[in-house]
């Protein structure tokens, strides 16, 4: 009974430590997401600073980062004043050194000038070998600080000793690290367990369980094995057939951890692998987004087998420490061993009083005024302003100068034009709400005045799983959060269909050459035969590949071409049949669905009324060669998929007479001339795909292709627009070379930035396009259309959130982690990464899973939180938000800020601690050019808001 | 007596004066364009000066190449002569009495097509790695590392006497070991690189002393004192034990670099570093480089069966160890390292059978194809889905195999063995490092207290006598 209290008490205890784990499933479906989800009930600044001592990795830019972005006029000294008057409330006026300066002051001064802390040994290296002119150790104000910090009362502190016997070991004597030994074993069964067919031997006994086929494989101990695992076997036939639970119970029992320590131990035994261990949870969870082999993996196991192997390792150890008897006895004795920290030295002390001195202009004098408790309090100051507190601030600065850049182009946007510009006579194009469709947008807008568009989530409100003609299995097409009910699939034509099964036939014969050869270079006799004879053929595609990748991959193309597609498809969308399909979803929709799909849709972005002759919606993905995390840059909002098929769907429904008279019956019209077409975006070559363009009607023909060029050309200058930031393209590219540049890099085995996926991503405007159209906003701002004048209860606002608001932030914070701690949050340099189990990348031939973006994904990415700009009363918006509490909380616990823009005033309020404040902007000045082109042209970095002439009709524009 | 090995009357045409001069500046060229390349990158980085990316990469690739274009153009001087080899004698480094230490290099049928090959693949990579490495704090250290392999390369394969091949291996043992630890901010990686660099060093010692029994046999270390002819039919011309004796030092050698086992624990290690460099050595070049040594010296290997016989058993055991070892891999890179493995076994029996055109078909074959799978890993999961895609499901696990057929028992046995890379790297430890190391413990031991007691006696003695 007492066993399965604490059973009981162990399983809660695992459950509390998973929510640190990463929450990355497996990498082909790579959806990003807040990387500190587990934090996201505490508020942001405490967070990211318990995240950091949680994981070891770093809460905030380095601080020098900070320092340089203010050398550079990034962080202003506004900023700074105000950031840091804001968090010091009313003790900024504090006196210090009696009355001498503000604790403000102070504190001002540290945040301005970097002062270093030293130790004791480098302080007096520096006294006695520095020889600058005015020699530290003879002036006055050094001997002033001498004494005042030898009257003054240190500060001590303590740390608290580790609990996993290895972190123990390790900070005793850093040559023996037990992990070294057992790590490489755990991953390996782990990488193998997880397996999703790299192997070609898969792991026996895998329906046991991890613990289970691990135990089957080494409980029999034989072979020469590594000596630290000689106690492995036995360790393994004892856990044989019993409760994983009481597995680990009992090997913290045998490692000696002390009462009350457990759950800490267990904390830290699960963070020591925590990409593996956060995939074995994934595979628990979510067995449904599990690739291939759904292996019934648990944590339970992953923890017994960690503390198995920690128990083992350390029984190994304990002799070489001259300690032969139980751990528990080990234990004690490193903790006490272990090394209290205590505060800096007397010297250490009085340099760092001394440079603050100079700094704010002290003079030995005023020290030596100083009684004792006045510089105990000067030095408690000083040493408050740790180096977290510091950066916290600084990053506070950073975020307030992109949010007053923002704020203040939005404000004198409102004011340079007139409302009511918004065109009403050319076609009306729904993108996805992705910042990199900001740019096509503003292009489209640029190349075609007449042109409206709209932003909504990419999935456009048709949650499915696709299977698509060329794809094997369906896949599921919306929000992470969201489980599909519906399942469409894509077929041929019903004339095509002899000409389909001859093309599948082709294909699946080439498939398993291909299949064949890959896997036959691998076997000795096959393998060698294969190698030795056709082998150097591989040269005609290694050098073409090399050196000519888009000629190459166009030819590629033009072969697949002859295998896949260039049949006519259609979805088939509508149910026949409501019995539901073996995985328990209906294929597909029926009329009243949607109906109401479409009227979901046209409702959020404000189309009730007005629809043009054309409207188009268009999804987009990315297309890259040669990349792990490709499925990292396609749509968030399709959960790492494509968004094409989903406008496709949409497209279909919304044309479908039936559909139309359905929505006419409950008072909701689209005018009978209204075309929908479909198209997707390829984000990284800067293509357009059209769908089943059959489908457009003769009278709609002129407009239709009209519009295509349209987009061509807008893809055009997106790649100009796009080839500023890549280092390795000259500024001046021509816009077809950039075209052609960012073609081949999507095809280029050799590239590892295919594109920027969402990095620089920063804001996210949820209103009428009408308010931000014609502004640069620098591929930055996720765009929500929303309509305030059409939303009154704040139903559509709360339905809007609920979408927009996980995902974007989810990017935003993922990004924006990645980007501050590449190594501990993002997965490092990709040039590395070795894909593991078709699951996820390490580094190299045996180390932890990776999550986390690579740190070429997020090089040019400026860590700010998400500003989410809403165009609607305060009043409304809270109203919305308590009707989604998920974004509630986000909003609430500052890891999104807030601003709200009156839809009537133009007034924009920011949300702070104390409530919405208004934004008062500093300057009312914008730039004007006359197309993006103008703007971004020879420049890098990231531009502040412009107004671009050409996406307004020359004769209203104000 | 030095064997004249070229004559007028054997050329199609050509008179044998230009010839000689042709080849000779052909293959100093050769030899001289990675050098100079090594030069003109490394130099301005040593002084703090680097190149830009985009002027590192071409002035590197414009070695290899300039390497390649000498190499088909010797290729073409030499089919004119009927393949008959050409020795260019650079110098000689000393001389006493009738010992001599000469640097010679050699044209012919083998080391002037595996320079085309090997230029030409390292120019392909470094046109990769120019992309690959764009923004990497070591751009440039990669590349200097890449014309220091280059260069080895280049030298070890036209070398004309053991002494120049050993230096042109010793260049490729470092500059691989290095790029292993290339992001040698990581444990693993560092650790990686020891280990193939300790790895080397213990074979390295197979050619040293080959190297010397060469010189003590024939009094220098030019490969035409030990063997004459056109390669691939030349002639041994030591006696047998000689001959057995260095080609067992040979294979020795070789095994280390070309991962034979029980050498082989290194090479999934290797894969720590960038993938380019990845796919160039343990894909394509620096694991042949065994076996190449091997092509080179086939007439001594002729005369000794025994050393065949060993070749022959090593490789076909290595090929089965990592066929077994790589079945189990489930790390992309590491699958790689083992298909590697196994083709270099096969190719390493391929040699003891004296099967040369084969085997050296085979290297080049084997390199071009793996290199491109190398470089090509990150695609992995995009090609599994166009795989899935056109099958219409997953691809099955590789059909039938001969582990079917044994019984579960032994089948979870063997797959134990596999995933523990079949005990290798710990046989190796407990037969070999661990009674090693602990000699060597053992004499520390000694010579501390015998330095301890001498330190004594004097401080003694010191003592006294002071003051």
């Amino acid at each position: 009974m007492d066993d399965e209290i604490r059973n009981g008490r162990i399983g809660q205890a695992i459950e509390r430590a998973a929510r640190f784990l990463p929450s990355q499933g497996p990498i082909d479906i790579f959806v990003a997401q807040n990387i500190l989800q587990g934090f996201e009930d505490e508020p942001f600044e405490a967070a990211v600073v318990h995240a950091a001592q949680v994981y070891g990795t770093q809460p905030f830019l380095a601080e020098a980062r900070y320092r340089e972005e203010f050398a550079r006029g990034r962080i202003r000294d506004a900023d700074l004043e105000a950031v840091l008057a804001a968090d010091l409330g009313p003790s900024a006026h504090e006196p210090l050194a009696g009355g001498r300066l503000s604790l403000q002051e102070l504190l001002l001064a540290l945040l301005r000038n970097p002062v270093e802390k030293e130790d004791d040994v480098t302080v007096r290296w520096t006294l006695s070998e520095a020889d600058d002119e005015n020699h530290l150790a003879t002036t006055e104000l050094w001997l002033a600080c001498v004494e005042a910090v030898a009257s003054a009362r240190p500060a001590v502190l303590h740390r608290q000793p580790p609990v996993r016997i290895r972190d123990l070991l390790q900070a005793i004597s850093p040559a023996l690290d037990t992990d070294e030994h057992t790590n490489p074993l755990l991953i390996r069964v782990c990488s193998s367990y997880l397996d999703q067919g790299v192997a070609t031997w898969p792991m026996p006994g895998r329906e046991k369980g991890l613990l289970g086929a691990v135990i089957s494989l080494y409980e029999a101990g034989f072979g020469p094995t590594e000596p630290w695992n000689v106690g492995l076997p036995a360790a393994l036939a004892a856990a044989r057939g019993r409760n994983p639970l009481s597995v680990i119970a009992q090997q913290i029992d045998l490692l000696g951890t002390p009462p009350g320590m457990e759950e800490e131990l267990i904390e830290r035994s699960l963070l020591s692998l925590r990409g593996w261990a956060g995939m074995v949870r994934h595979f628990e969870d979510r067995p449904d987004r599990v690739p291939v082999a759904a292996v019934p993996a648990r944590l339970v196991d992953f923890l017994a087998l960690r503390l198995i192997f920690d128990r083992v390792a350390a029984e190994w150890i304990a002799p070489k420490l001259g300690h032969g008897g139980e751990l528990a006895r080990l234990w004690t004795e490193l903790r006490d061993r272990y090394p209290p920290r205590y505060g800096a030295g007397s010297v250490a002390r009085a340099f760092m009083v001394c440079q603050v001195a100079r700094l704010v202009g002290l003079s030995a004098a005023d020290i030596r005024s100083l009684d004792e408790n006045e510089m105990t309090r000067l030095e408690r100051a000083i040493g408050g302003f740790d180096g977290i507190t510091r950066r916290r601030l600084l990053h506070l600065a950073y975020e307030r100068r992109h949010e007053i850049e923002l704020l203040d182009g939005l404000a004198a946007r409102a004011s340079l034009v007139e409302p009511g510009l918004i065109p009403r006579s050319g076609v009306q194009a729904i993108f996805c709400i992705d910042e990199r469709c900001e740019s096509i947008r503003r292009h489209l807008e640029e190349t075609d005045p007449a042109c409206e568009t709209f932003g909504t989530a990419g999935f456009f409100g048709v949650p499915m799983y696709f299977h698509g003609i060329d794809d094997w299995h369906s896949i599921p097409l919306c929000p992470i959060v969201v489980r599909p009910r519906h399942t469409v699939i894509e077929v041929p034509e019903s004339n095509a269909s002899m000409h389909q099964a001859l093309r599948r036939s082709v294909r699946r014969h080439l498939g398993r050459l291909k299949g064949g050869l890959a896997d036959g270079s691998r076997t000795l006799i096959r393998g060698g035969l294969l190698t030795a004879v056709f082998g150097a053929i591989a040269a005609v595609p290694l050098v073409a590949r090399v050196a000519f990748p888009r000629l190459t991959s166009l030819l590629f193309h033009r072969a697949d071409q002859f295998t896949k597609r260039r049949i006519r498809t259609r979805l088939e969308l509508e149910r026949t049949d409501d019995t539901p399909l073996p995985d328990g979803t209906l294929a597909g929709f029926d009329v009243s669905e949607m109906a109401a799909i479409v009227r979901t849709l046209l409702e959020d972005i404000g189309l009730e009324k007005g629809l043009a002759r054309l409207v188009a919606v268009i999804g987009h993905g990315s297309t890259s060669l040669n990349n792990p995390h490709e499925s990292a840059y396609d749509c968030g909002a399709c959960g790492g998929g494509r968004g094409g098929p989903n406008a496709w769907a949409f497209a279909t429904m919304a044309n479908d007479p039936r559909v139309r008279s359905h929505l006419g019956r409950n008072g909701f019209s689209i005018p009978e001339e209204t075309v929908f077409v479909a198209a997707m975006h390829d984000t990284c070559s800067d293509a357009f795909t059209f769908y089943d363009e059959t489908a457009v009607p003769a009278t709609h023909r002129q407009e239709y292709a009209a519009f295509q060029r349209s987009c061509r050309e807008a893809g055009v200058a997106d790649a100009k627009e796009r080839c500023r930031r890549f280092d390795a393209v000259p500024l001046d590219v021509r816009p077809e070379q950039a075209l052609r540049q960012v073609e081949a890099r999507a095809a280029d085995l050799a590239q590892v930035r295919p594109e920027y996926g969402h990095a620089t991503n920063a804001v996210c405007i949820v209103g009428r396009r009408a308010r931000t159209r014609g502004l640069f906003l620098d591929r930055r701002a996720f765009l929500v259309s929303y309509d305030p004048d059409a939303d009154a209860d704040a139903a559509i606002l709360a339905r809007i959130l609920a979408a927009v608001g996980p995902v974007c932030s989810g990017i935003n914070l993922a990004y924006m982690f990645s980007c501050i701690d590449p190594r501990g949050y993002g997965s490092g340099t990709k040039l590395p990464h070795n894909i593991t189990g078709l699951i996820g990348v390490m580094d190299g031939h045996a180390s932890d899973l990776r999550t986390g973006l690579p740190w070429q994904t997020v090089e040019i990415h400026e860590p700010v939180r998400l500003l989410f700009v809403i165009e609607a009363s305060t009043a409304r918006i809270e109203a919305a938000l308590t009707r989604v509490p998920a974004v509630a909380r986000l909003v609430a616990n500052e890891w999104v800020r807030l601003a709200a823009w009156d839809p009537a005033t133009d007034a924009i309020v920011v949300l702070g601690r104390e409530g919405f404040r208004p934004h008062k902007p500093e300057s009312w000045s914008l730039p004007v050019v006359d197309r993006s082109v103008d703007w971004f042209a020879g420049q890098r970095g990231n531009l502040r808001p412009a107004l671009i002439r050409a996406a307004f009709d020359e004769r209203r524009t104000g | 007596m030095i064997p004249l090995i070229c004559s007028v009357n054997q050329t199609r045409g050509l008179p044998a004066g230009l010839t000689q001069d042709l080849v000779l500046m052909l293959v100093v060229a050769q030899l001289l364009a990675p050098a100079a390349t090594l030069a003109a990158v490394g130099l301005p980085a040593l002084f703090g000066f680097p190149l830009g990316e985009r002027r590192t990469t071409w002035c590197v690739g414009a070695g290899f190449a300039t390497g390649f274009a000498a190499g088909l153009a010797t290729l073409v001087v030499l089919w004119f002569r009927n393949f008959v080899p050409e020795v260019v004698h650079l110098g000689t480094w000393f001389a006493v009495g009738h010992h001599a230490a000469t640097i010679e290099l050699v044209a012919d049928g083998l080391s002037v097509p595996y320079v085309c090959f090997s230029s030409g693949l390292c120019a392909v990579v470094n046109a990769f790695a120019g992309k690959y490495l764009h923004r990497e704090p070591g751009f440039t250290r990669f590349f200097v590392l890449l014309a220091v392999f280059g260069t080895g390369m280049n030298l070890m394969v036209l070398a004309g006497s053991i002494d120049v091949l050993f230096a042109g291996w010793e260049f490729l043992g470092i500059s691989s070991a290095l790029l292993i630890g290339f992001f040698h901010e990581r444990q693993n990686a560092v650790k990686a690189a020891l280990r193939a660099f300790t790895t080397y060093r213990i074979c390295d010692v197979g050619l040293l002393a080959a190297g010397v029994i060469v010189h003590q046999a024939v009094g220098s270390g030019d490969f035409e004192r030990l063997f004459s002819g056109t390669w691939p039919h030349a002639q041994c011309l030591v006696p047998p034990t000689t001959a057995t004796l260095v080609s067992l030092l040979l294979v020795f050698a070789a095994m280390g670099k070309s991962g034979q086992v029980p050498f082989s624990g290194w090479l999934p290690r290797a894969m720590e570093g960038p993938t380019p460099s990845s796919a160039i050595f343990y894909g394509a070049l620096s694991i042949h480089a065994g076996a190449y040594v091997l092509l080179r010296c086939e007439p001594l290997l002729d005369a000794a069966p025994l050393a065949r016989l060993l070749l022959v058993m090593i490789g076909v055991g290595t090929a089965i160890h990592a066929v077994l070892v790589g079945s189990v891999q489930s790390d992309l890179k590491a699958m790689l390292a083992y298909a590697s493995m196994t083709q270099a076994g096969l190719i390493f029996a391929e040699i003891g059978l004296g099967l040369r055109t084969l085997a050296l078909i085979h290297i080049v074959s084997h390199a071009i194809l793996r290199s491109l799978q190398i470089l090509r890993s990150p695609s992995a999961l995009h090609d599994r889905h166009e795989l899935e895609a056109a099958l219409g499901g997953h691809p099955g696990s590789g059909g039938w195999s001969f582990k079917d057929m044994l019984p579960e028992k032994f089948q979870r046995l063997l797959y134990r063995v596999a995933l523990e890379r079949g005990f290798e790297e710990m046989a190796v430890m407990r037969g070999v490092v661990d009674p090693v190391w602990r000699g060597l413990e053992r004499l520390d031991a000694a010579e501390r207290s015998w330095v301890e007691w001498l330190g004594k006696s004097w401080s003694w003695r010191h003592r006294r006598g002071g003051p």
